[in-house]
């Protein structure tokens, strides 16, 4: 589905150059849930908004079925984001001056749905992600984990084959933490979402099925959860976590 | 570093961030100095003796202006301070005093304010210009350019200044002073409440307030005075009261129509818009009012100026025109014999209008048009009269054929009477129409040549008819002088001697020093109340910047295109600040139009047609007001969607 192929990317002029992104390869199959893990730094988030097409490479390509991100113009690239990638947010970026059904049904109105249909998908959505009754609310009367489902409601109510999202437990209590990752999951599992996620949290990485290691703008590891239990998944990413030295306080 | 230091960092801050507010302050401070400016001088009070009253009406209305700006300076530091209220708990945190802090506060404004009124003052002088240019040649006279602050000018100037911010700096210290350091820090974060909590009571009064409004523009246009009273005030009942409660109508709507909610760009705009709007309900409605005073005052005072001019147009065509309707002969031939002393006159003639046997051509033109039979008959004018008067005043000659009378009318009436065919019987003489001439000829009232018009009629068919009064035209080698004038005014003569003079320097002198002392303070008035009114709108619009950002940022991420993106921007604006402007248009313009139609027919005419002057009051109004909107409209986009 996902292909990422030599990917670079720099900042800064000429006298002061940062390599944020260092020759990154690697590619995602449909109905993966893969998570990106690194220490503060080390290129997660430029890589995820480089995917999301918010920022552009300095070199290599990232090809979405086959499609090259680079090649499309600006008018096909905010098609492309809005009828393939959902979004989710640390700081969740719901709008405040819209409900939480307004800002699901957004997601729809930005795609031209029929606005009689709208309706309809949303309550759908907010059924699968259990927060109907908090439809009529705007964000700030709700509970920080509420906000995040209502993001990924957002992320996947106009059918979005890909989401992303960007330590999205970060501004979360454990609690709605585990219940929003246990929701990411099952909608990987029961929808075939694809999922991308950026992560420094090893609990987090832990509910998905495959995890990419940054450091220094480069890939440093990688593990597939395969058969393992959760449990075991996590220590195995807290052994690699130690591999990373210095940075580890960081990431854990 | 220093307090004073900090405060000036902050106040270059201010003045980027606010760059609107900082220029309405500096155009404020020019006009301030502009008309303080009319007050000392000597050079155009001694234009006319009525223009002594001049400061009079400057300073009446210099009053209102230092209300209206004290209140914008008011509103907008308590902005500044709510906005900057964490920044201001800080440095109380740091170990700063209150007192310290509300000075440095106070520093940063008068900074400022003090920078605003040193742009302005030069400015000033030249608008002081401006309007000197403007008054003398009203008058008539030459104008020569002089660049130079007055002293006198500029300490009422500055003493106005230091009055309004030591009032916005008393008011702010007593408001740090009684905050505690969380109070400040947490100051921005409150939500903002709304005036009427429940929304059915809102949504209750909303169609209260539409109906107000509609019961409103009916009264008003019913175009009488008490009714147009009670029409006002449901108009600023529907202003309040949609204001308040518009944040709660557009939710309840798209309630019950969902479809629209998610039609286009409305789910952004509106819900935007109401945002906005649901904190500052009271606040727009008092805008919308400003705005329509401002509709107002600029079109009474274009419509003043239009009266003025073109009354003196249609009554200035003789140099000296004296009337007598009175009994005493004596009175008026002494009279004439005093012109005769102390004016070079070129040119006379003496002269009488008669009455006709009817007034059928007054029911005529009373049953087609709004008009004042001032007359028990038609006024009748003889021919050999009219020939000399023409010839006087430099118009081509005209014949009158045997058996018929001709009509001499203002030019509003040339149509009207063109279609007028009847034959008219004077003296024992039938007499067919022989043509209608509408040069300017000085008849606008019951003792001039005619009520709007008169019939010219052979010399034999007049002898008989009884006289309406008598008339002395003349033209003089020079203007008459105010004080020639003035010692041959009539007014010094018992009311009822029936004698009456105007000469046509004096009309024209009246007619400036109308303008001058009406018509310009006016305009004053109405250009600080929509700067002001405008301000208000393009701070609170603009203050919304970094909120609007994030949301755009964030649509983009979402795939809006940015097509659409700009047009939800735009259309959030054209709505916010069409809002608060529409009453006004609709308020003002029945306004205007009725003060137009209330003036004596044909005073109003051409370029200066009520319908002209409300066209050009609006496009004025729109003028000013899309200056600002262009201005925080660039300003916004700058921000929320760079290129």
């Amino acid at each position: 589905m996902l292909q990422v192929q030599n990917i670079e990317k720099y900042y800064g002029s000429q006298n002061q150059v940062t390599k944020a992104l260092d020759r990154v390869s690697f590619s995602v199959e449909e109905g993966t849930f893969l998570s990106i893990m690194g220490a503060s730094g080390s290129g997660k988030t430029t890589l995820l908004n480089c995917i999301s097409t918010i920022d552009t490479v300095s070199a290599g390509k990232i090809l979405l079925d086959g499609t090259d991100l680079a090649e499309l113009p600006q008018e096909e690239l905010a098609r492309f984001r809005r009828e393939r990638l959902g979004f989710v947010f640390q700081d969740f970026n719901l709008l405040d001056t819209l409900t939480i059904e307004e800002n699901i049904g957004l997601a729809l109105s930005l795609n031209h749905w029929d606005p009689g249909a709208v309706h309809r998908q949303v309550a759908q959505a907010a059924r699968q992600l259990e927060i109907t009754d908090i439809l009529e609310k705007f964000p700030y009367q709700v509970s920080g984990g509420q906000k995040q489902r209502a993001a990924c409601a957002r992320a996947m109510v106009a059918g979005q084959s890909l989401l992303l999202a960007d330590e999205p437990t970060g501004a979360l209590d454990s609690k709605a933490s585990k219940s929003l990752l246990e929701l990411m999951s099952r909608m990987n599992r029961e929808l075939g979402t694809t999922i991308l996620m950026v992560t420094h949290d090893a609990y987090s990485a832990s509910f998905s099925s495959r995890i990419l290691f940054l450091k220094d703008g480069r890939i440093f590891n990688e593990l597939i959860r395969g058969e393992r239990t959760r449990a075991v998944f996590y220590h195995e990413i807290l052994d690699v976590l130690a591999l990373l030295g210095g940075d580890i306080s960081d990431v854990i | 570093m220093t307090l004073s230091k900090l405060s000036l960092r902050n106040a270059r801050r201010q003045t980027r961030d606010y760059m609107v507010y900082f220029v309405t302050i500096v155009l404020a401070a020019s006009l301030i100095y502009a008309f303080n400016g009319l007050i000392f001088s000597r050079e155009i009070l001694e234009l006319s003796g009525v223009m002594s009253e001049l400061p009079l009406i400057v300073v009446l209305a210099s009053i209102v202006v230092l209300c209206i700006l004290a209140w914008l300076v008011h509103y907008t530091i308590d902005f500044l301070f709510s906005r900057r209220s964490r920044e201001l708990g800080t440095y109380i945190l740091m170990g700063l005093e209150n007192r310290q802090v509300s000075l440095l506060f106070f520093l940063e404004n008068l900074a400022v304010g003090g920078c605003a009124l040193l742009l302005g003052l030069p400015l000033g002088g030249l608008m002081f210009q401006v309007l000197r240019a403007v008054i003398l040649t009203l008058f008539g006279l030459p104008y020569h350019f002089t660049l130079a602050l007055s002293l006198n000018p500029l300490l009422l100037t500055l003493l106005s200044f230091v009055l309004i911010y030591l009032l916005a700096q008393l008011r702010s210290r007593k408001k740090l002073h009684n905050m505690k350091i969380c109070d400040l820090i947490y100051y921005e974060r409150q939500n903002e409440k709304e005036i009427i909590s429940k929304s059915s009571k809102r949504q209750f009064l909303f169609t209260l307030s539409g109906i107000c409004g509609i019961l409103g523009t009916l009264l008003l246009l019913a175009g009488n005075f008490l009714l147009g009273v009670l029409g006002s005030a449901c108009i600023i009942t529907f202003l309040y009261g949609f204001f308040i409660s518009f944040s709660s109508a557009v939710p309840a709507w798209f309630a019950k129509h969902p479809r629209q909610k998610y039609k286009g760009q409305n789910l952004l705009v509106f819900r935007i818009l109401t945002s906005k709007l649901a904190s500052m309900g009271i606040l727009l409605a008092t805008i919308s009012l400003l705005l329509t005073a401002v509709l107002i005052t600029e079109g009474t005072g274009l419509t003043f100026h239009a009266i003025a001019r073109n009354r003196a147009r249609l009554t200035s065509c003789f140099d000296l025109l004296v009337s007598f309707s009175g009994q005493e002969e004596g009175l008026f031939t002494d009279y004439l014999q005093d012109i005769q002393d102390q004016v070079p006159v070129t040119m006379s003639h003496t002269y009488e209008i008669y009455l006709g046997e009817t007034g059928q051509l007054s029911d005529y033109v009373e049953d087609k048009i709004r008009f004042y039979q001032y007359y028990s008959a038609d006024p009748v004018m003889k021919y050999s009269d009219y020939a000399f008067l023409r010839a006087m005043l430099g118009y081509p000659a005209v014949s009158l054929e045997p058996g018929h009378y001709l009509i001499h009318c203002e030019p509003h009436l040339k149509r009207l009477m063109d279609q007028y065919t009847l034959p008219i019987e004077l003296g024992g003489y039938i007499l067919e129409p022989g043509g209608v001439y509408n040069e300017i000829f000085h008849q606008d009232s019951s003792d001039t040549n005619g009520n709007s018009f008169l019939l010219v009629m052979p010399d034999e068919a007049v002898t008989a008819a009884p006289a309406s009064h008598k008339l002395y035209a003349a033209m003089t080698a020079q203007p008459l002088e105010e004080a020639q004038y003035a010692a041959l005014d009539p007014g010094n003569l018992p009311v009822d001697s029936g004698l009456w003079m105007r000469s046509k320097a004096q009309t024209l002198e009246d007619a400036a020093s109308q303008t001058a002392l009406f018509v310009l303070p006016l305009f004053y008035l109405a250009l600080v109340l929509i700067m002001t009114a405008a301000t208000i709108l393009t701070i609170q619009q603009l203050s919304e910047t970094n909120r609007y950002r994030s949301q755009f940022l964030l649509l983009e991420k979402l795939g809006m295109d940015r097509k659409e993106m700009n047009r939800a921007l735009r259309l959030q604006f054209a709505i916010y600040y069409a809002m608060p402007a529409v009453p006004p248009v609709l308020i003002g313009s029945i306004f205007l139009l009725y003060l137009g139609n209330g003036v004596e027919p044909g005073t109003l005419t051409g370029a200066s047609h009520p319908l002209a002057l409300l066209g050009l009051s609006l496009g004025l109004f729109f003028l000013i007001y899309g200056v600002y909107i262009t201005m925080a409209y660039s300003s916004l986009k700058r921000n929320v969607l760079p290129l």
